[in-house]
């Protein structure tokens, strides 16, 4: 066996042994708490790689996402507490409106140049925030404004109502989002969607030239972020059972989703999920057991972060990882350095 | 009508001070083309280094300008120079530098932060010698801090026009924000102008801190209130405009000071963030700027 | 039938006239050049066509259907191509990827469009550089994407803006003969260049441009020999000889 195919078997047999790791882990991983952590970890890889179709396939840099998250939130979540609703009808809701509102926002906006569709985003999704926390009711459905929503806990493992006592179906849940997410940013990249997206997002009028309708992929992207991004809204809903505007709604969110991504490496399909992995446990464990003594320090954490890595890999962790983790490919097969296998 | 009139009164003072602080954001995002998402940082920078050296002094406010302007000028100038010019350099190709936007932004949350874990989070408040002062003129009351601070924004916005048109540093400054490669052509260290002029905005952010410090809390996140609302008004006013600025600023005082007269002051924010967007939409160059294709 | 015909078109920027009333017809098959001094308004004149921005007044015909002040997008696909005078390559992707783009308008299945761009690139022997990024191009190969892309997608007319600009000799003959091959494979060129010896050598005919009017047009002897022409370039000095 030559040493090319020997590494190319190493490799699938690295990514298989991972996926059962992944699928298999609560069977032996039994700690809410940490089944918790692991939880937030993939919504938060979702929710980048949902970002990511909007602030990296197509180019722009979008800081007020958590407006979308809050959408899904707090649609399927009055739909329920209102009108009897199960969460899982009121998602794909949620997922509409904040479609259609993405799409209204970003006809306009997408047509900026980067640092204005920047500031827009932010100013849309704080006009967000403070639209929730000064509605108490809207119509028949109570908002509550700041100090938001609780969803009626509904007793035992009940799936129509979305919810569990346990933490392993949720996990499973989210593993499941994330997966598909991931499926369909890999798939949009391979089809002309993806390319003339991804060409508009870095030159748009050479794009234009070739044929592209540039603002029209991206109003596109956008929707369909947003539609992605307010699935996982209600996921967060049901999971914390409690949502409320400075949680769900605020800049710091959207900018955690944005950091997350541009660390991992914006416009790579395993550049969120690379973010997440690395930054959440650093930020969780950092809150949970420095916030007492340094308040923010998880912050600062991730401010130095992203100044190093913008200085040093602006291009995201991605790249070095993949080239580390092609040196112990190399390593482990004995194959020589330089044989790059394309997987 | 008298509540209107002190409303427009107290909206113009504040919008005032508001266009002094955006100023320096319109000096860096017009001459370097950075969108520094730190500024308001660099607000709060300046605002607890006026805070510390009147505590600790006990000098009158605008006796610490003497300190807090070349403190505030040499931090500027560092953080330009250290963090943002190589990313700066990285990106000269690039059509839009977003990697300088996310740069600032990890500024911004590791100042912010900083600030935090070193002072705590509580509200500090200074007490001046004019801290609580009146003008009267007429029926209106003019809070004397406030009224000093349009004075100094008058002054200091004055200085830097003069500055910009007659000085050779300032015209390089103009030069490179019109065309930096033309301007390095013509001998002008590009990223030496850059840290001056982040530099300048920076000192500028300094001089608005001691103007705040006789009557606004210092708090670490102070920044952040400053922040947005100053890209709002730079955007309002026209990129690069300093004149743009300050009628910005004081559009969006007016806006705050008569608007919770008439609904609830949450509401207000929510009309300013729809002003924004309506000027993104219909102009994104602003009363001043210049049009270019946005 | 001419193929593209622009019929009294002008352009203004405010208080400038950049276009000014400008006629100028091409005929299938030519290629057709387009000089003046800088600033003459010939960028201006293509971006009209190619769809950047309207004319602000006048028509521009194309095999006789009104395509004035169309999208730059449609008018790709009405199988006219365009190249920039700074190249505009997808900087962060191959040379196979930025022709893929091109192909894409005549197939949305991917590997048919990869094998279409493939095709593309060998003619123009950047086939051994697919996999290359696009940043890591020297000038001359990334001025060669810039017409491979554009050919991708399978033009009847392209407009090449300067193309030329910063070639060394040979590579401007090169060029030459890369642009006589694609008029040999039935597509009509529109050019805008600087440098004489080359498109008083190519063109079959030549507008010259000079303050947005077209001041005349013929051969390229004709042109040559021009006084109006000699006098636009060289200044009044030079036009009695």
């Amino acid at each position: 066996m030559n040493p090319g195919s020997k590494k190319k078997n190493i490799d699938t047999l690295l990514k298989i042994i991972m996926a059962v790791f992944v699928f298999t882990l609560p069977l032996w991983l039994t700690s809410p708490a940490y089944l918790q952590i692991l939880i937030f970890l993939f919504l938060f890889a979702y929710l980048t790689t949902t970002w990511n179709l909007v602030g990296g396939f197509a180019g722009v840099l979008p800081l007020g996402h958590s407006a979308y998250v809050g959408i899904g939130a707090y649609t399927s979540t009055v739909l329920f507490i209102t009108y009897g609703v199960s969460p899982w009808m009121g998602m794909w809701v949620g997922g509409l409106i904040a479609a259609i509102v993405g799409a209204i926002i970003g006809i306009p906006t997408l047509k900026l140049r980067g640092a204005y569709f920047a500031l827009s985003t932010m100013a849309f999704g704080e006009g967000v925030r403070v639209l929730v926390e000064n509605t108490m009711t809207v119509g028949p459905c109570v908002i509550n404004g700041p100090r938001g929503i609780s969803i009626p806990l509904i007793p035992g493992n009940n799936l129509a109502a979305y919810q569990f006592v346990s933490k392993v179906p949720y996990y499973y849940i989210i593993l499941i989002m994330l997966i598909i997410a991931l499926f369909i940013t890999w798939y949009i990249s391979r089809i002309r969607p993806g390319y003339y997206l991804a060409a508009g997002g870095e030159e748009p009028e050479a794009a234009q030239a070739l044929g592209v309708n540039v603002a029209k992929y991206k109003v596109w992207a956008m929707a369909l972020s947003c539609f992605l991004t307010a699935l996982g809204g209600t996921f967060l809903a049901q999971l914390t059972l409690y949502i409320y505007p400075k949680q769900i709604l605020g800049l710091d969110f959207s900018f955690e989703l944005a950091f997350i991504a541009l660390i991992g490496g914006r416009g790579t399909i395993a550049g969120p999920v690379i973010g997440a992995l690395i930054l959440r446990p650093v930020g969780e464990f950092a809150r949970i057991y420095l916030s007492a003594v340094l308040p923010g320090l998880h912050l600062v954490i991730y401010g130095l972060v992203l100044i190093f890595v913008m200085l040093f890999q602006p291009r995201g962790l991605v790249e070095p990882l993949t080239r580390f983790y092609d040196w112990i490919l190399n390593k482990i097969s004995g194959t020589a350095p330089g044989k790059e296998v394309k997987s | 009508m008298e509540a209107i009139i002190q409303a427009i009164i107290n909206g113009s003072m504040t919008g005032a001070y508001y266009g002094l602080a955006a100023l320096g954001l319109t000096l860096i995002f017009g001459v370097i083309k950075v969108i520094n998402f730190a500024h308001g940082s660099l607000l709060m920078v300046g605002m607890f280094a006026a805070y510390w050296i009147i505590h600790l002094t006990g000098w009158h406010p605008y006796a610490a300008l003497f300190l807090v302007i070349p403190m505030l000028f040499v931090f500027g100038y560092a953080l330009q120079g250290i963090v943002i010019k190589p990313v700066l350099e990285a990106q000269r190709e690039v059509r839009e530098p977003t990697e300088v936007i996310i740069v600032t932004t990890g500024v911004w949350y590791v100042l912010d932060n900083l600030a935090l874990m070193l002072f705590g989070a509580e509200f500090r408040t200074v007490k001046t010698s004019i801290t609580g002062q009146v003008f009267f003129l007429g029926d209106y009351f003019l809070p004397k801090p406030q009224v000093y601070g349009v004075v100094i924004t008058v002054l200091t916005s004055g200085l830097l026009l003069w500055f910009l048109k007659y000085t050779r540093m300032g015209k390089s400054i103009r030069a490179a924000s019109l065309d930096r490669d033309a301007a390095s052509l013509m001998g002008i260290n590009q990223y030496r102008v850059y840290n001056i002029a982040f530099g300048i905005g920076a000192a500028i952010a300094g001089i608005v801190g001691c103007v705040l410090i006789p009557f606004y809390y210092v708090f670490p996140s102070v920044g952040v209130i400053f922040d947005v609302k100053c890209f709002i008004i730079v955007v309002l006013g026209g990129l690069g405009s300093i004149p743009g600025a300050l009628i910005g600023g004081v559009i969006i005082g007016l806006i705050e000071s008569i608007f919770p007269m008439f609904m609830t002051s949450t509401w207000t924010e929510l009309i300013v963030y729809v002003v924004f967007m309506a000027v993104l939409f219909i102009r994104p160059a602003g009363l001043f700027g210049e049009k270019r294709d946005w | 039938m001419a193929l593209l015909d622009i019929k009294n078109v002008s352009k203004h920027f405010g208080g400038l006239k950049a276009v000014d009333q400008v006629d100028l017809t091409i005929e299938k098959g030519q290629i057709y050049g387009l000089i003046g001094p800088n600033g003459a308004g010939k960028s201006t004149l293509f971006n009209c066509v190619a769809g950047s921005f309207a004319p602000t007044s006048g028509k521009i015909l194309y095999n006789g259907e009104d395509i004035t002040g169309w999208k730059p997008w449609n008018i790709c696909r009405n199988k006219i191509a365009r190249t920039f005078q700074i190249v505009k390559p997808f900087q962060t992707k191959t040379v196979l990827y930025n022709t893929v783009v091109g192909s894409f308008i005549r197939t949305s299945n991917t590997s048919e469009a990869e094998d279409m761009a493939m095709e593309v690139l060998k003619k123009f022997h950047l086939a051994d550089k697919c996999n290359v990024l696009a940043k890591n191009l020297t000038i001359a190969d990334r001025k060669r994407l810039e017409v491979a892309r554009a050919m991708a997608t399978d033009p009847d007319m392209l407009l090449m803006d300067e193309c030329m600009a910063g070639l060394r000799h040979t590579e401007v003959d090169e060029t030459l003969n890369v642009i006589r091959e694609i008029r040999d494979r039935g597509v009509t060129i529109f050019m805008i260049e600087h440098i004489m010896r080359a498109i008083m050598s190519i063109s079959d005919r030549i507008t010259v441009i000079q303050f947005g009017r077209k001041i005349m047009d013929g051969t390229p002897q004709e042109v040559a020999n021009d006084e109006r022409v000699i006098k636009a370039y060289l200044g009044e000095s030079y036009g009695a000889a």
